[in-house]
């Protein structure tokens, strides 16, 4: 139980992580569920950028830094999304992804 | 002043610059004078060279170069570097000509002031005269056979111009074109012996080719290639057999044109050219031996065309040709020196014969010598001065001509060849007699038209000072250059100790040979300043000396002595024939010996020849042309398309057949593909969309993971 963490171990949680994310954005029929999993994939990310960081240039904080720079942008961006699907929900009635199909071609 | 001889030719090139493009056109304009000053310019400084040279201050060669470009070439998977320098060389022999050609020039621009005063394009002429001048002063300074080349090609521009100066009417133009296409005819050989010698050699600068000549490198083959090449060239510009056609056609120009021509520049050039590479010739004795008859044929049949002619500017153009005869066989048998002072000699009194030509053709606007006649009692100074040249062209003892033919039949006799000699002599009797024949027919006894006789009047002074100066020259020059043996000082033969295929079997040091030759390297020749230390500091054995040393310049006594007589005889054999304001004697030789002036007024049917030659090459031409016509367009050009295009037709079949099929089958098929594809897909769920994109790049992750 005293074995030190390694990459792997935070790779196996980022990878996760995503897979997690990539499921909910796929199976989730309720917009704010499929911007949740975009942001848990989002942090599958950022938990790479942080590990990679560490072990391989541990004299620095450059990855650290990107990170809370991914989290701002991504907050900004779910606001930008969830702008956007008030808008649709006040023309449509309705947050299900199925029913948003006007780009059709 | 000899290190500023680079000047000599630049000065008269600037100076044609300054009149072609500085001065307006204007026949009172006094810009004529910047020639005039230039060229005297140049003679001060060419005189105080020879003077120099002749002294012995200055080591002769002179060498000097500055690097003009290099380029590298890779020969047989070698590569070398060569230079391209650019410079002078003075020697004696081009010390000697830049005096003449300087001097010719100057006397041929003062008297053209006065002759060309009331021609509308007065400035182009003059612009001419100093371009030609330059030309040529360019190739007797340069050190570089190359830039002797460019020289020798603008001589030839210069002389097309001038010859065609009047180019409204149709002779000076037909004769221009024939002058100009008879010498580049020549320029092609002197081309590919520039070519040949390049390959060779490696270089152009003549010392270094002396050099390479002097121990022998030179295979015998290519010697005689080259200065076969050399010879054609030389033969085209100094008007030797066959190619002197274009010179009696030259006379079309200006008359003091002519003088400069037939004097200084253009035909001294090729003269100059022999001598001036003539180790080259002493490589190939059959060359030489093939020049000796060359140019024995050149007087020979020149002096029997000057018999019968009655312009008196071409009588003289047949005097030239044939007196350039004498030079290239004296050159021919190894009469160097001979040639060289024969040139020198017969550029003051041509010069003089022509300027005073022009001043008789001035006077009485006509080149008949027929309409002439009893001129001196009107023009006093020409008649004295035309006397004095047609004195030393006869060869009249102690006139220059004197001195420099006897020399030349001296060093004919010795060469042993009994038939060149003795018609050479027999030509120098034909010379004496037909300047007889035009000094009688112009000056002496009555005027025959009398109208013309009425008008005639003394040249002005600008036009008889020059005469005067020149036929001082053209009766001293050949006492003066021949005394204390000063021409063979100044003219040194140059040797080669090796010839061609003996470097072999003389297994020689290289250091003797080096010491006994290039000149660039400070030296003269081993023979040279010997003898001139002999004659310097022992005058008292002055003759023997000479003798023992230039024994080839004297004949034997009994001919020396005998040569004045036949010369006199030859003179007054046309006071015979042509005495009387008649000529009687004369008409009645002619009828009865017709054909043979026939074929001489026809001047021997070479221009006739030549003339068939052009048309034989024309109908070759046509011939050529006919083929190409019908049988090679027909046949392959247009066979050639046909097949082409049956071809294409059938290539055409196929492309819409086979290739066009493929590629709209692949169209369709990508077409069909996607609407089956779009079927599977429900339009617009966003998540389905992201499904595939997921499955997409989870398949290529894993493609690239597992590589």
């Amino acid at each position: 139980m005293n074995a030190p963490l390694t990459l792997a171990h935070y790779m196996t949680v980022a990878g996760l992580l995503f897979l997690i994310g990539v499921f909910g954005a796929l199976t989730r029929r309720n917009i704010i569920g499929i911007l949740m999993s975009i942001e848990l994939m989002f942090n599958a990310a950022n938990i790479n950028l942080a590990a990679f960081d560490r072990f391989l240039h541990p004299e620095g904080v450059t990855g650290q830094a990107l990170a809370l720079f991914v989290m701002t942008v991504a907050a900004a961006e779910i606001v930008v999304g969830l702008a956007l699907l008030l808008a649709i929900y006040r023309g449509t009635d309705t947050v299900y992804a199925e029913d948003f199909n006007l780009l059709r071609g | 002043m000899i290190e500023h001889a680079y000047l000599i030719p630049l000065i008269p090139l600037a100076a044609s610059a300054l009149m072609h493009f500085g001065a307006k056109e204007d026949p009172h304009s006094p810009a004529p004078w910047i020639g005039v000053v230039a060229m005297a310019i140049c003679l001060g400084m060419s005189l105080s060279i020879l003077s120099a040279v002749a002294s012995g201050s200055v080591a002769v060669p002179y060498e000097h170069n500055w690097p003009w470009f290099s380029f590298a070439a890779s020969i047989g998977g070698k590569s070398f570097i060569y230079d391209m320098p650019v410079g002078v060389l003075i020697d004696g022999p081009a010390a000697v000509l830049l005096v003449v050609v300087t001097l010719v020039s100057l006397m041929v621009q003062i008297y053209s002031i006065a002759y060309m005063h009331d021609d509308t394009r007065y400035m182009r002429y003059f612009g001419f005269v100093s371009f030609f001048t330059a030309s040529m002063l360019g190739l007797v300074v340069s050190s570089n056979l190359l830039v002797g080349f460019m020289s020798w090609e603008l001589m030839g521009l210069a002389s097309y111009l001038l010859i065609g100066f009047w180019f409204e009417k149709d002779g000076p133009t037909e004769a221009q074109k024939k002058a100009f296409m008879t010498t580049k005819l020549g320029d092609s050989g002197l081309y590919v012996a520039l070519l040949f010698l390049f390959a060779k050699v490696g270089s152009f600068q003549l010392t270094q080719i002396h050099h390479f000549y002097d121990k022998g490198y030179m295979p015998a083959a290519a010697a005689a290639a080259i200065a076969i090449g050399l010879l054609f060239g030389a033969m085209g510009k100094s008007a030797q057999f066959p190619l002197f056609i274009w010179l009696p056609d030259a006379m079309e120009g200006p008359t003091p044109g002519s003088a400069l021509i037939h004097a200084a520049t253009m035909v001294a050039a090729g003269i100059f050219l022999v001598s001036r590479t003539y180790f080259c010739f002493l490589a190939a004795p059959q060359v030489m031996h093939a020049a000796a008859w060359i140019g024995c044929a050149t007087a020979f049949l020149a002096a029997a065309m000057a018999l019968v002619s009655y312009d008196i500017k071409r009588v003289l153009a047949f005097s030239t040709v044939s007196q350039l005869g004498f030079m290239m066989c004296a050159l021919g048998v190894g009469g160097y020196t001979a040639g060289l002072f024969h040139l020198t000699t017969h550029a003051f009194f041509k010069a003089l014969l022509f300027l005073g030509a022009g001043s008789v053709i001035h006077s009485v606007h006509t080149n008949d010598l027929r309409l002439m006649g009893g001129l001196s009692k009107k023009m006093i100074v020409s008649f004295f001065t035309i006397l004095a040249a047609i004195a030393a062209i006869s060869g009249i003892p102690f006139t220059s001509g004197y001195y420099s033919k006897d020399m030349i039949l001296a060093n004919i006799w010795h060469s042993g060849d009994r038939p060149l000699f003795f018609i050479m002599l027999f030509t120098a009797l034909m010379t004496a007699f037909y300047m007889s024949r035009l000094f009688i027919l112009a000056f002496w006894g009555e005027a025959r038209d009398h109208e013309k006789h009425h008008h005639a009047h003394e040249s002005p002074f600008l036009m008889t000072g020059p005469l005067v100066l020149l036929a001082f020259l053209a009766l001293t020059s050949g006492f003066m250059l021949d005394r204390h043996g000063l021409v063979y000082k100044l003219l040194p033969k140059p040797t080669i100790s090796v010839m061609p295929g003996e470097v072999a079997r003389e297994h020689a040091p290289p250091a003797t040979l080096v010491s006994a030759t290039m000149p660039a390297e400070g030296g003269e020749h081993a023979a040279a300043p010997s003898e001139a230390k002999a004659e310097e500091h022992a005058p008292a054995h002055e003759a023997a000396a000479e003798h023992g040393e230039h024994h080839e310049g004297h004949l034997p006594h009994a001919l020396h002595l005998a040569l004045p007589f036949l010369v006199l005889g030859s003179i007054g054999f046309a006071f015979f024939l042509y005495k009387g304001p008649d000529y009687a004697a004369a008409e009645s030789l002619k009828a009865t010996f017709a054909p043979v002036f026939t074929v001489l007024d026809r001047r021997w049917y070479l221009d006739d020849a030549f003339d068939l030659l052009v048309v034989f090459c024309d109908k070759v031409a046509a011939l050529a042309f006919w083929i190409d016509a019908n049988v090679v367009d027909r046949v392959f050009v247009d066979g050639w398309g046909l097949l082409m295009r049956i071809v294409s037709e059938i290539s055409n079949l196929i492309d819409a057949l086979f290739v066009d099929r493929t590629v709209d089958g692949f169209g369709g098929l990508s077409l069909d593909l996607g609407v089956g594809l779009r079927g599977l897909v429900k339009d617009g769920q966003v998540q389905e969309y992201l499904m595939y994109v997921a499955i997409a790049f989870s398949l290529a992750a894993t493609l690239i993971l597992t590589r």
